[in-house]
C-alpha cells in the first residue's frame, strides 16, 4: 500500500488559512489502512481543526467526505458536488490523490494534509516498513524476494557494504541490513549462489530517473 | 594480472616487495598547503598516498584535486572515489580527468551515508555500486570503451583497488565478495583497520582457500589509538569497526599518559604479524589527523629505516 | 484562576469498570457518561468531538492494566488518549483536560473523586476554549 502520515496542523492550518468554506477529503483505500487518511482520520481532523479555529477566532465552515479512492475519477466523481460548495479541498490522499482531485477541478484549490511516506507493508499493527521504490524493473526474483535497491541504504546490488554489524544497517540501528536478510534467505532456500554472479549497473531508464513515467495499456483504451 | 607496471605503487607489488600506504585527508576549505604539509610528513615513509574522497561524508577539497597537489610534489596518490556522490557519467568523466592529470591509482569505495557527515539532508546517488566501479574502470582500461561501449580516444589504465571489511556482518559472506570483487576487476585491496587478530586470520585463511590471495594484493589496515577513549569510541560507535574487548583492557591497564604509546606497540605487533602472513602482500596505515606518527610507525616496524 | 463556570465532563467508560448507578451531574458540574463494551473502542475521533461538543474535560475509566477482559483494550485506550492529548496540545485545548483512570467496579466512590479531582483541575485550566 501506499503509506502516509498527517502533516502537523500547524502546517495544514498555514495551508488553508485564505478559505471560510473547506472540504476534508478522505480516501478510502491506502491510507485507511494505514491510519492516516481514512473516515475516522478524516473526522478527527476536521474536529481539531473546528476547535483550533474557533479558539483563534476564525470563523471557517468545514465539512467532510470520504471517497473510496481519490485517484479514480470514477469515485472522485461522488465528491463533485461537495468540491463545488466549497471554496477549497483538503485531501487526505496520497500525493497521487491530491493531484488526481486537482485534475478534476481546475477550480478548485486543493492542499496535502499528509506526507506521502512510501510504498510498504505493515508489517505488524500500526509499524510500516518500505519494501517498494517503484523502480519499474524488478529484480526480487534474483534476491530472494527482499528488494536491495529499496531497502539497502545505498541500493547496493553486490553485496552488503562494511557497515552491515550484527544484522542492522549502519545508517540506523533500527534498521535491518537488507544483506543480511537476504543472504539469510538465500542460504535458507539453498540460493546462495544467486550473488556470486556480478550485478551489472541498474538501468534507471524505467525509474522517476527516466522522467515522469507512464504506462498505457492498449487492451483498456476505447 | 598485468605485469607491466602502472603505477609505483603496482611496481612495488610485482617486486614482491611489502607496499607501504599511508592516508592524507584533504581539508575542510580550499587551501593546498595542508596537503603539501601532510605529503611532506609521509615522503619517504610509504609507497603511496590514498586521497580520502569527501570521507564522511563532509565536504573536503576533492580528492582529484588533491591527488593532483601530492603529484605535484613527487608523492604518488591512490584516488578515492565513492558512488555516493556521483553518478556513471561523472564518475567516468572524473576518471578522465584523474588519469590526464597522471593519476594512475584509484579505490573504489561505495561510500559513507551522507546521514553521518555534516549535510544530511543531501539526495545521495548511487547509481552504480563499488562493484560496478571496480568494473567499469577495469573496462575502461583493458578494452578500451567506456560505459556505453564507446571506444575512448586514450584510455585511462589505472590500477583498480577496492576495500574489504573482514570485520562485518556476515562474517561467511565476506569471502564470497572478496572473490566478487576480484572478478569484477580489482587488483589490490585495503582492508579494514585490524585489532581484531583472530578473526582477520580466519578471513585471509579463508580467502586463501579459494585462492583469491594469489589474484589479488591484500594491504592491511592498521591505526595507531591514541587514547582509550579513542578505542571505546571506535568500538562502539563507528559502524563496522571491531575493537576486542583485549585491546580495551590493555589500553585501560596502563596510565592515561602512556595509552597513546600502547596503541603504538599494538599498531607495531599488527604490523609484525602482517609482515609474516602469507597473502597479505602490504599494510594501509590510517593515522587519521595524525600523519606525523607514520614516520614512527615504519621505522618502528622496520618497514623503513 | 478561580472556577466560575458549570463544567461540562465527558466520562467515558468501560462497562466493566463502571456503571452508573446515580448521577453524577450536580449544580457545578454536568456530567455525560458514555459507555462502551470495553474501552479499547474509544477512538481519537470520539475524544475530539467530546470537546468539540463543549465538554471542558474528558475522561476515560479503564479497567486496571492486566485486567481487561479483552486483554489489552485498557492499553489500547491510554495510547489513544495519549495520541489526542498531543492533538488537543497542537490545537490549543490543552492535552491535560484529557485524562485516563484505572477503576475497580467495586469501589463506586472512586468515581466521584476522580470528578472532584478534575474539576479541581479545571480550575486551573479553565473552560474548553473551543466549546461551542
Amino acid at each position: 500500500m501506499i503509506v502516509g502520515q498527517q502533516k502537523p496542523i500547524e502546517e495544514i492550518k498555514k495551508m488553508v488559512k485564505p478559505y471560510k468554506k473547506l472540504l476534508i477529503l478522505g480516501c478510502g483505500t491506502c491510507v485507511k489502512t494505514c491510519f492516516a487518511g481514512g473516515e475516522d482520520e478524516t473526522a478527527a481532523l476536521a474536529s481539531a481543526l473546528r476547535m483550533t479555529f474557533k479558539i483563534d477566532g476564525q470563523s471557517v465552515e468545514i465539512s467532510q467526505q470520504t471517497v473510496e479512492r481519490q485517484c479514480e475519477n470514477e469515485f472522485i466523481q461522488e465528491a463533485a458536488k461537495k468540491i463545488g460548495d466549497n471554496e477549497a479541498v483538503l485531501s487526505m490522499a496520497c500525493g497521487a490523490g491530491v493531484q488526481a482531485i486537482a485534475r478534476r477541478f481546475p477550480k478548485s484549490p486543493v492542499y496535502p494534509a499528509l506526507n506521502t511516506t512510501f510504498l510498504g507493508v505493515q508489517e505488524s499493527q500500526g509499524v510500516f516498513t518500505e519494501e517498494c521504490l517503484g523502480c519499474g524493473n524488478c529484480g526480487l526474483g534474483v534476491f530472494g524476494a527482499i528488494c536491495p535497491v529499496t531497502r539497502c541504504s545505498k541500493k547496493l546490488l553486490n553485496g552488503p557494504c562494511g557497515g552491515s554489524q550484527k544484522g542492522k544497517c549502519e545508517v540506523n540501528p533500527e534498521t535491518e541490513c537488507a544483506w543480511q536478510l537476504i543472504i539469510d534467505r538465500l542460504t535458507a532456500l539453498g540460493q546462495l549462489n544467486n550473488l556470486r554472479t556480478y550485478i551489472p549497473p541498474k538501468n534507471w531508464k524505467t525509474s522517476h530517473s527516466g522522467g515522469p513515467r507512464k504506462l498505457v495499456r492498449e487492451d483498456h483504451i476505447l | 594480472m598485468t605485469t607491466t607496471p602502472i603505477s609505483k605503487l603496482h611496481e612495488t607489488f610485482l617486486k614482491g616487495e611489502f607496499a607501504v600506504t599511508g592516508e592524507c585527508g584533504p581539508p575542510r576549505g580550499a587551501d593546498m598547503n595542508v596537503i603539501t604539509k601532510k605529503g611532506e610528513l609521509l615522503r619517504g615513509c610509504v609507497d603511496a598516498v590514498n586521497v580520502t574522497d569527501n570521507q564522511t561524508a563532509i565536504v573536503r577539497m576533492s580528492s582529484i584535486a588533491a591527488s593532483k597537489h601530492l603529484l605535484d610534489m613527487g608523492l604518488e596518490p591512490v584516488m578515492q572515489m565513492v558512488c555516493r556522490d556521483r553518478n556513471r557519467i561523472a564518475i567516468q568523466s572524473d576518471i578522465l580527468g584523474a588519469y590526464s592529470l597522471g593519476i594512475r591509482n584509484i579505490l573504489c569505495l561505495s561510500g559513507d551515508h551522507q546521514s553521518f557527515g555534516s549535510q544530511p539532508d543531501a539526495l545521495n546517488v548511487f547509481d552504480i555500486d563499488s562493484m560496478n566501479l571496480i568494473r567499469t574502470v577495469r573496462d575502461m582500461r583493458d578494452t578500451g570503451k567506456d560505459m556505453s561501449g564507446f571506444e575512448l580516444k586514450e584510455a585511462p589504465k589505472m590500477f583498480i583497488g577496492a576495500a574489504a571489511n573482514p570485520f562485518a556482518d556476515p562474517f561467511e559472506y565476506r569471502v564470497l565478495r572478496l572473490g566478487k570483487k576480484i572478478d569484477a576487476g580489482v587488483d589490490f585491496i585495503q582492508t579494514q583497520c585490524i585489532f581484531n587478530m583472530e578473526r582477520f586470520k580466519e578471513w585471509v585463511r579463508l580467502a586463501k582457500e579459494e585462492g583469491l590471495t594469489e589474484r589479488v594484493y591484500i594491504m592491511g589496515g592498521v591505526t595507531p589509538i591514541k587514547t582509550l577513549g579513542m578505542a571505546t569510541y571506535m568500538k562502539n560507535k563507528v559502524a563496522g569497526m571491531d575493537v576486542p574487548d583485549t585491546i580495551i583492557k590493555r589500553l585501560s591497564g596502563v596510565p592515561k599518559e602512556k595509552q597513546g604509546e600502547e596503541g603504538m606497540k599494538i599498531c607495531l605487533e599488527t604490523i609484525e604479524e602482517l609482515k609474516s602472513m602469507k597473502g597479505v602482500h602490504g599494510v594501509h596505515i590510517m593515522a587519521i589527523e595524525a600523519e606525523e606518527k607514520v614516520k614512527e610507525i615504519v621505522e618502528g616496524s622496520g618497514l623503513r629505516n | 484562576m478561580g472556577k466560575t463556570f458549570k463544567a461540562k465532563i465527558t466520562l467515558f467508560h468501560c462497562i466493566n469498570a463502571f456503571t452508573e448507578r446515580q448521577s453524577l451531574s450536580s449544580d457545578h458540574v454536568d456530567v455525560k457518561v458514555v459507555k462502551m463494551p470495553c474501552s479499547g473502542m474509544v477512538s481519537e475521533v470520539f475524544l475530539l468531538k467530546a470537546f468539540e461538543a463543549g465538554a471542558d474535560a474528558v475522561t476515560i475509566l479503564v479497567c486496571p492494566e492486566g485486567a481487561c477482559r479483552y486483554m489489552e483494550g485498557n492499553i489500547r485506550a491510554r495510547k489513544r488518549m495519549e495520541k489526542t492529548q498531543s492533538v488537543l496540545d497542537e490545537i490549543g485545548v490543552k492535552g491535560k483536560r484529557l485524562t485516563m483512570h484505572h477503576v475497580n467496579a467495586t469501589d463506586p466512590s472512586a468515581v466521584e473523586r476522580i470528578v472532584s479531582g478534575i474539576l479541581g483541575d479545571l480550575e486551573e485550566l479553565g473552560p474548553n476554549p473551543a466549546a461551542l
